[in-house]
């Protein structure tokens, strides 16, 4: 009875919020949410994605923002856990009263704080939640982030062109990262698919540092190619103390060993080391050599690509915003309004981004057709670069 | 309206938190510094997130409706409660650090089983958890939380007023005079843990659908300290300090978000200085301080020994 009655009031009580968020008109600046982690151990992709968004947020109005409304980034820190992801997406959607949201940064919080703003009819695009199943989390769910089983064999595929004679692979994966295990699921079947042999599966877990272990079992096996799936620093480990304790055949990192953040940990020993990318900035499109230079100018690096990926989805809702705008001044909408359509107009765009021309499939799963590997290049112990390879 | 709407979510969570702070001080109340609480609380989400989403239980959802919720909420303090008795008897012959150290390791366990478990949805985790009670907003969960601590108040009210609450007290002070008393420590010290694996069980199982998703970093060594400080913070002596730590602790970083990156600052600043200059714990320097006990006076020299003298034999 209680439930019902609280139902009741609810209901009530959202009629007349909606009543009263009628009346509101969008505001100019029009403001866009980023909820992706600033702070906890996430914040080391987190920080890469605030700098891609701010500097989506810096060009874009440089060039006139949504036909010459300009937008304005609200963002709300995450942290690494999934409440922190639920207050921030709540926060941007009743106090911020921004029109979509740009986040979370993992896919497990991805998993929690997406449902609420799927209900209360907001559009969010997630810059970097790779696992199975979030655009089905609701219709107003969609992301800019291509799912790992798209992206890892393309690495396979290379490093059989660089060496054809690999016949015994060892993979080994992080096993408290959910991006890892989803990924090496991946590898483990493209390396059958392939008609390699799987010669040993190891796990580790990212806070390792020591894998005495894993290069044991695998020195053991007398492989030709490691496929590791792990992030910067243990990844980085893993190469390092494979190669001093005299590993010689190739290695595969995956997408996230993406990151020059790898460099210091292993140092020499990245070298050589293959790498599944989602993005590259080497990909041609006018799109993207554009947004390289611009990028490279302001931070004296080319752009990784969680800031890719983050430039991408506010992209993505400002080429949105602008169709809607010719067809109705964005001032002239009322919020509610303005996100059911906007999302609506999500789905149906196509998009020259940096990450190449995406759409959306009907479940607002991102379709991407580029991919890319790369193979990393050390000048000294600390700097190196990514050689795109095709 | 709007203010449930956005901070709905937040004054759950503070309640939330504050039941766990309460998981910690039951088996504190009988002197055992355990951190097992966030393996239960994994645990019992764990179990509603199974039933919920697992194909295999369709049916029991199917025929329960909405009675599927209090299902999980009861499977999950029976099946923490096993595991505690099973867990409790060996780990709480250590005491101290050392007992605390087992307990780590038990959450370390079962996180690491979660991890590999098919079940358990791997590193991922399970999610699309369905909402209790068709509940549509966050703050809606108040009506879980919020009887659920009153109950768990009351119940600590009564057990501190009670026999065992005594034997547990007796035990907290000195282990060996309760056991020379004929209270049996390990009894009793294993029922403070039970209670407290239950507790974190049962807010396990309504967390899940709660938060939408479960997965394994959901039952860390984080949130064991975490844990801890919503105690030493709130104060260990008294049932409200758990609670008040909790509430206060999650609430602070939320509050302070205006500040951006300074909330965190501040955060750790009030943890410091908290535990430099409330030793009690908040709750514990608010109370009455207990007078100091009055020295009794020295009998008057000139009446001379009253009872035997003191000699070896009379001591």
């Amino acid at each position: 009875m209680r439930r019902l009655s609280a139902v009741h009031t609810l209901n009530l009580l959202a009629l007349n919020l909606l009543v009263v968020a009628g009346a509101q008109k969008i505001a100019s600046p029009v403001p866009l949410g980023i909820a992706v982690a600033q702070t906890s151990n996430t914040a080391l992709l987190g920080q890469e994605q605030v700098i891609g968004a701010k500097f989506a947020e810096q060009f874009i109005n440089g060039r006139g923002g949504i036909n010459g409304t300009p937008i304005k980034l609200v963002f709300q820190d995450t942290g690494g856990d999934e409440a922190g992801a639920i207050n921030a997406f709540q926060t941007l959607i009743s106090k911020d009263q921004v029109v979509g949201i740009v986040g979370p940064t993992l896919s497990q919080q991805a998993f929690s704080a997406d449902p609420i703003a799927d209900r209360a009819k907001v559009p969010v695009l997630g810059p970097s939640n790779t696992a199975k199943g979030i655009p089905q989390i609701g219709e107003f769910i969609a992301r800019v982030s291509a799912p790992v089983a798209v992206v890892a064999p393309n690495a396979v595929r290379q490093a059989l062109k660089i060496d054809p004679k690999i016949k015994k692979v060892a993979v080994l994966y992080a096993q408290n990262d959910a991006f890892s295990t989803s990924e090496t699921g991946t590898f483990q079947q493209t390396v059958k698919d392939q008609g390699l042999t799987l010669a040993t599966v190891q796990k580790f877990q990212t806070t390792d540092n020591d894998f005495t272990t894993q290069v044991t079992a695998v020195l053991g096996e007398n492989v030709d190619l490691v496929i590791i799936s792990g992030l910067a620093n243990d990844g980085g480990n893993l190469t390092k103390q494979l190669r001093q304790l005299g590993y010689k055949g190739l290695i595969i990192g995956g997408n996230g060993m993406n990151t020059s953040n790898m460099f210091p940990v292993c140092q020499k020993f990245c070298d050589g080391v293959i790498i599944a990318q989602a993005y590259s900035p080497a990909q041609p499109s006018a799109a993207n050599q554009v947004f390289v230079k611009a990028y490279t100018a302001q931070y004296k690096k080319p752009p990784p690509q969680f800031a890719a990926q983050a430039y991408t989805g506010v992209q993505v809702f400002v080429d949105a915003l602008r169709v809607i705008d010719r067809k109705k001044k964005i001032t002239e909408w009322t919020l509610p309004e303005l996100r059911i359509e906007l999302n609506r107009q999500i789905l149906l765009g196509k998009y020259k981004t940096p990450l190449g021309d995406i759409s959306f499939d009907k479940d607002g799963e991102v379709i991407q057709k580029d991919f890319y590997v790369a193979q990393i290049k050390m000048k000294d112990a600390k700097t190196g670069s990514f050689v795109y390879l095709k | 309206m709007e203010f449930l709407q956005q901070y709905g979510f937040l004054m759950a969570t503070m309640l939330q938190q504050g039941l766990l702070g309460l998981s910690l001080y039951a088996p504190l109340m009988a002197g055992q510094l355990s951190l097992a609480s966030p393996g239960f609380y994994a645990l019992g989400g764990y179990i509603a997130a199974v039933i919920l989403t697992n194909p295999a239980f369709a049916g029991w959802r199917d025929a329960l409706g909405y009675g599927i919720y209090p299902l999980t909420w009861l499977l999950g303090a029976v099946v923490c409660g096993l595991l505690g008795v099973v867990v409790g008897v060996p780990a709480l012959r250590l005491r101290g650090i050392y007992l605390a150290l087992a307990t780590i390791a038990f959450v370390e366990i079962l996180r690491v089983l979660a991890l590999n478990l098919s079940i358990t949805g791997g590193a991922v985790g399970l999610f699309g958890i369905p909402q209790a009670f068709g509940f549509v907003d966050r703050w809606q969960y108040l009506w879980q939380f919020l009887p659920l601590l009153i109950l768990t108040l009351l119940f600590f009210h009564q057990l501190s007023r009670s026999r065992t609450g005594r034997a547990f007290r007796a035990i907290r002070e000195d282990e060996l005079a309760a056991d020379a008393m004929g209270v049996p420590p390990t009894r009793y010290k294993v029922l403070a843990f039970v209670i407290g694996a239950v507790l974190a069980g049962i807010v396990g199982s309504m967390s899940a659908p709660f938060l939408n998703t479960w997965n394994a970093k959901q039952g860390t060594f984080d949130a064991s300290i975490a844990y801890l400080a919503f105690v030493l913070i709130g104060g260990s002596r008294s049932m409200w300090g758990p609670l008040l730590g909790g509430a206060l602790l999650t609430a602070l970083p939320e509050v302070l978000r205006g500040l951006a990156d300074w909330r965190l600052v501040i955060n750790g600043l009030v943890l410091v200085v908290a535990s430099l200059y409330l030793p009690q714990g908040i709750v514990g320097s608010l109370g009455r301080k207990p007078k100091p006990p009055i020295r009794p006076s020295a009998p008057p020299r000139d009446e001379g020994p009253v009872g035997p003298p003191y000699t070896p034999e009379t001591l």
